[in-house]
């Protein structure tokens, strides 16, 4: 089905799946879609998301308190504060080192094997879902291709996976944001 | 450290749900930066032997933890 996708929205699929992996996932769910989107801030979908407060951080960090990556939150940091060890301290350190979040990942999550060669990381049903309906949203549309624009329409489509809880906890409003898609997708391919 | 939060601090570490829960905190803190130094010295060509010496384990064992697989730790990724 990708071969009516832009150059952008091949892109949102291929950092989605980077999203995934640094985040030690191991599959790509409407969330990954999601990053991968705004990991491309020149698109029309994250600017519409970036002008309504969701930027690549805010949404990463959503993702993982939403996941319950198990923790080091504010109790962990108290407990090792009676031992004498500041957790903030560390945590400013280490991401000085290896950038934002580097401690939130869970190394635990992936296991040898499953990204054996770098290769294929599955697609949830969701994250499938998200993708039919993108092609749908375009065909809406009359148009021909399926830009980052309608897979946006699509997460927004889908509304109940990781990603769409993101946009809600962002505060944004579905319906504002699929008639702005409408009036600026372009219908032609940039 | 004052001598309130001293006492606080103690007063907390006989708690075993506060001990126990930092001992925990520290293990995820310890495998979450294991993790990133290992991929830190693979991506700086680093071989398992020479990981596995500076962690003192076997090659075997860092091998086995880190390497086949996880995307995360694959040079080139």
């Amino acid at each position: 089905m990708f071969e009516q996708f832009t150059q952008d929205a091949r892109q949102t699929v291929v950092l989605a799946q980077s999203a995934a992996r640094r985040l030690g996932h191991h599959y790509i769910g409407t969330e990954h879609l999601l990053l991968g989107l705004l990991s491309q801030p020149h698109t029309l979908a994250a600017r519409l998301l970036v002008v309504r407060g969701l930027d690549l951080a805010y949404a990463e960090t959503t993702v993982l308190r939403l996941l319950g990556t198990p923790g080091l939150d504010a109790r962990d940091a108290d407990a090792l504060g009676t031992i004498g060890i500041d957790l903030s301290a560390i945590k400013e350190k280490v991401e000085a080192t290896f950038g934002r979040g580097a401690l939130d990942r869970d190394p635990a999550h992936t296991r040898a094997g499953r990204f054996a060669g770098g290769g294929h990381i599955p697609f949830t049903k969701r994250a499938k879902k998200v993708l039919e309906l993108s092609l749908r949203e375009a065909l809406r549309l009359k148009h021909k291709h399926i830009a980052d624009g309608h897979l946006l329409l699509g997460l927004l489509r889908e509304g109940e996976g990781l990603a769409a809880k993101v946009l809600a906890e962002a505060g944004i409003d579905f319906a504002q944001l699929r008639a702005d898609l409408d009036r600026d997708i372009p219908a032609v391919p940039a | 450290m004052s001598d309130t939060a001293q006492l606080a601090s103690d007063a907390g570490s006989r708690d075993p749900a506060v001990g126990l829960r930092a001992v925990r905190a520290l293990r995820v803190l310890v495998e979450r930066l294991e993790a990133l130094q290992v991929e830190n010295a693979r991506d700086q060509n680093w071989s398992w032997q020479d990981i596995a010496a500076c962690l003192d384990v076997t090659r075997q064992a860092v091998h086995k933890k880190y390497a086949g697989g996880r995307g995360l730790l694959r040079r080139g990724n």
